[in-house]
């Protein structure tokens, strides 16, 4: 579904991003990205959503090359495609529940589909009640996790996290990464980066290890080893 | 880029309420824009104000030939018909002597004194005469000219002094400084609108971009998220339109004082004419151009400045 394709990104030379880094994602699949700090595991997230271009090589997702989609088609793909920024990069100008929404307009869907959807998932990651605060009045958590709810709400074919629990507590950790599992059960493909060991060796799932821009492991039961 | 009615309805929303929660950039903005369309208006009414001054002062001038007693009145004719063959001549008017008289009689009918004399006069005092208007000031020297060509001296009146009773010899300074005048400084107020004019774009284009530049963040992460580039720039352009429409509600507000203050110190300058009165009298265009260009000013800006946003 999702093909790395000798992929490098060298943002100068003293900075080498991904170095001729190959594989592929099958539908449903739930890979985790693993890798110490300046691994590369943001830019690998970043090149498959067009958000930058790679030195060499190709993204694919399913047959279309992500570099080769003309601009007017872009929106179409990342629609399909939720993703957790590592920064969030929640819109500071709308509450909670209008970044939640805003995805959803996006996506051209009717008003009463968006007021059903917007509150199940505020419920899902447990922001109820903060739902008409702005970005600047929530905690690091709090941000997460709406930006959670923003990546899940339209219901994508793949779901990118960065680092999408480096702000919680063990408690609001787990709640989030058995919700990446149950869409991920439910039929979504799911890249999760992190650095976070225990998550890792509790999910049981494939794990590929990125260091210094390479893939050194890529491993169907992984666990974590640096 | 077709956009749906659900998707136009949420542009709408989103721009007011963008404009609201933007506060004071928003405010900032409008007051930019009202300085903008301020001058832009001022200048519009002050040189058409200026244009209608100087072309009623145009209107003024003319040069009349008066001719003898004797004068044949198909010479005359002749001579109208020739002058209205001229390029430079825009009208010729003929008077004649009966009817100068009938006018004189007019002007002065409760002046009993001067219908008095005219009756012991028993013969008309007065001549035939062509009024003759030029197309542009500057070409009454060559009318002039012609007349004095020497081919009309058997019809054209002549004075104590044997000089021809051409009006434009006797006027002739006047006639081209007024001119020159004139022409310059229609001249110097079209170049000065235009560079105000150009400032002010200038202006109120920066403003707008700084504000937009303020959201470059927002717009990339709208990318991300897999928003179309319509219905990001879209809640922008509807800000544009408030930022037009509101700032032209204050110039107007603006502009009817500045106008009544301008009227009253300069209405010994400009005599009949009263700027103010202009103004009112023209309300309407006036306000409709102060809007087209706001809210142009407003949505163009917004619409170039986002362009270079819309790149992710
Ligand atoms: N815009 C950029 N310009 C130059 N170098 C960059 C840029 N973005 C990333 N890099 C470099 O690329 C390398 C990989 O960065 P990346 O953000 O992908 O790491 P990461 O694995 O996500 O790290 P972390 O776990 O800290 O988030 C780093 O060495 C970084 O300095
Ligand atoms: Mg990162």
């Amino acid at each position: 579904m999702i093909y790395f394709d000798k992929v490098s990104k060298i943002y100068s030379p003293t900075s080498i991003a991904l170095e001729d880094v190959s594989f592929n994602i099958a539908p449903n699949e739930f890979v985790s990205i693993v890798g110490q700090s300046g691994a590369g595991k943001s830019t690998l997230l970043k090149l498959l959503l067009a958000e930058d271009r790679p030195t060499s090589g190709k993204v694919f997702f399913e047959s279309n090359d992500v570099h080769a989609i003309p601009k007017h088609e872009l929106p179409a793909l990342r629609r399909r495609i939720g993703a957790v920024f590592q920064d969030y990069r929640l819109l500071p100008h709308k509450t909670a529940y209008e970044n939640i929404a805003f995805a959803l307009e996006a996506a051209g869907k009717e008003e009463e589909d968006i007021k059903s959807d917007v509150p199940q998932v505020l419920e899902l990651v447990g922001l109820v009640d903060k739902a008409w605060h702005f970005p600047h009045e929530l905690s690091g958590g709090e941000k997460q996790r709406v930006a959670i709810a923003r990546a899940i709400v339209s219901r994508p074919d793949v779901v990118i996290a960065d680092e999408p629990t480096g702000n919680l507590d063990p408690l609001n950790t787990w709640d989030i990464i058995h919700l990446l599992e149950k869409i991920n059960d439910l039929g979504t493909t799911v890249m999760l980066a992190t650095h976070d060991k225990e998550i890792i060796n509790s999910l049981k799932r494939r794990v590929v290890t990125l260091e210094k821009g390479r893939v050194v492991r890529d491993e169907q039961r992984g666990r974590y080893v640096l | 880029m077709a956009i749906d009615k659900i998707t136009f309805r949420r542009i709408l929303k989103w721009g007011f309420i963008n404009f609201f929660r933007n506060g004071v950039v928003s405010v900032a903005t409008v007051l930019v824009i009202s300085l903008s369309i301020f001058m832009i208006g001022g200048v519009i009414v002050g040189s058409s104000f200026v244009s209608a001054v100087i072309s009623s002062l145009e209107e003024k001038i003319d040069i009349s030939a008066v001719f003898q007693d004797t004068a044949d009145e198909q010479a005359i004719l002749f001579l109208k018909a020739e002058l209205e063959k001229l390029p430079e001549v825009s009208s010729v008017k003929y008077t004649s002597a009966e009817e100068a008289l009938a006018i004189f009689r007019e002007r002065h009918k409760d002046d009993p004194v001067v219908l008095e004399s005219l009756k012991i006069l028993e013969e008309n005092p007065l001549f035939s005469s062509l009024e003759i208007k030029a197309k542009n000031p500057s070409q009454y020297e060559s009318i002039s000219k012609f007349l004095e060509s020497g081919r009309y001296d058997n019809i054209l009146g002549v004075d104590a002094n044997g000089q021809k009773k051409i009006t434009y010899r006797q006027n002739q300074f006047i006639i081209d400084k007024l001119s020159f005048i004139l022409s310059t400084s229609r001249k110097i107020g079209f170049s000065v609108s235009l560079i105000l004019a150009l400032i002010a774009l200038m202006v109120a284009y920066s403003t707008v971009r700084l504000a937009i530049y303020n959201s470059k963040d927002e717009i990339s992460v709208m990318q991300l998220v897999g928003a179309s580039r319509a219905f990001i720039r879209g809640p922008f352009l509807v800000e544009g339109v408030m930022h037009g429409v509101i700032a032209t509600v204050f110039t107007s507000a603006a502009l009817y004082p500045a106008f009544w203050l301008i009227g009253r110190k300069t209405s010994a300058l400009f005599g009949e004419f009263n700027i103010f009165e202009y103004f009112i009298s023209n309300i309407f265009q006036i306000f409709f151009i102060l809007l087209f260009s706001g809210v142009l000013l407003g949505t163009l800006s917004a619409y170039i400045a986002i362009k270079r946003y819309l790149k992710v």
